[in-house]
């Protein structure tokens, strides 16, 4: 209940102060120190946030922990109450940025990272957010590269090596329907003649 | 000093406030289309969007999915809805079933919010699974190339 009313009271101010349109990531820009890594429409974009989760933003279901990493998260930026969704981490390993943004939820932050994605590519306006650091209120930026060692305290017997090549779930569907998903039958025959 | 106490500016800056967004509705819809990797997609870190979906990109759109990144479904008129619930739970990144639908022709009944150029779709129900139609492979090959490992080292 507190962190509904806390999320409404963040939107509300928000939405108060920007009766403007979204501003433009270019307006975010300064100050940024995040990486470039040579996306679509690649923009830096620092900026202050109440960190939730897209569901309790959405529809007012709101747990307090913002699903622990399981529900997908957003950030309603405080210039203008814009809901970025923060949809990967800093690492290059295919994953995203619930478990680095949970731990903040309901908290005002301010975030670096980039934003990505160019209209004239995907034919719609969409954009999303690559979260690269975290800083609370009176803290140190924070990178966001807790994915992978969660996901290694997690499987500790799990073999050394990249955890996609090792993670249970993922290799429990390609052992049953191959790697490009069509069964076992037709990837054999793939990989014979690719390789 | 009461929560009541405590809280009571706060409901007063709220009644006084603009609407809140969520007192916008979502409206029901049922799209048919691809469940894809939607980094990947917007991104361009594996090549154009052609190349990120079906077959070809099946193994990443797994990675990338059990890794946390939202999964998308691809409508057939190209717009891209970000899956924030699926059979109407909204713990995305744990589900198993979830998982195994990656690059399949769905078709979901669901509720759409658009925010700020993102399509947001909360799915209640999966009523069609075509399985995997778009046959990327044939033209791509795996993307990216490391996705299946090469058989002679």
């Amino acid at each position: 209940m507190l962190r509904t009313l806390a999320l409404l009271a963040a939107t509300a101010v928000a939405t108060t102060v920007a009766a403007t349109p979204a501003l433009a990531e270019g307006d975010f820009s300064a100050g940024s120190e995040a990486k470039e890594w040579g996306l679509f429409g690649e923009e830096k974009a620092r900026f202050t946030a109440t960190v939730t989760d897209a569901v309790c933003a959405l529809t007012g279901d709101c747990p307090e922990d913002c699903g622990a990493g399981a529900r997908q998260m957003v950030l309603i930026r405080d210039a203008d109450g814009a809901m970025i969704i923060a949809a990967k981490n800093t690492q290059p390993a295919f994953t995203g940025a619930t478990v680095d943004l949970a731990p903040y939820c309901g908290q005002s932050v301010e975030v670096d990272g980039v934003m990505v994605g160019d209209p004239e590519i995907t034919g719609q306006p969409t954009r999303i957010y690559m979260v690269q650091t975290v800083r609370a209120e009176g803290g140190e930026p924070a990178k966001t590269n807790r994915w992978t060692k969660e996901w290694r305290a997690a499987h500790p017997d799990a073999p050394k090596g990249p955890w996609f090549r090792n993670d249970p779930r993922v290799t429990a569907l390609i052992g049953k329907e191959g790697y490009l998903g069509l069964g076992l039958e037709t990837d054999a025959a793939f990989i014979e003649e690719w390789f | 000093m009461t929560r009541t106490a405590l809280l009571a500016p706060l409901i007063g800056a709220l009644a006084l406030a603009a609407p809140p967004a969520q007192a916008e509705e979502g409206k029901r819809v049922q799209i048919t289309g691809e469940v894809i990797d939607t980094w990947c997609y917007f991104s361009g870190v594996m090549g154009g969007p052609d190349a990120v979906v079906g077959s070809a990109h099946h193994t990443c759109a797994l990675w990338c999915a059990a890794g946390g990144i939202p999964v998308g479904v691809l409508a057939e008129d190209g717009t891209v809805y970000m899956v924030v619930k699926w059979d109407g739970g909204a713990d995305v990144t744990t589900s198993d079933t979830l998982l195994t639908v990656q690059s399949h022709l769905i078709t979901a009944d669901g509720v759409h919010f658009e925010r700020d150029g993102v399509n947001y779709l909360l799915v209640e129900e999966v009523v069609a699974d075509q399985g995997i139609t778009n046959l990327t492979h044939e033209d791509y090959g795996p993307v990216p190339p490391f996705a299946i490992p090469d058989p002679n080292g």
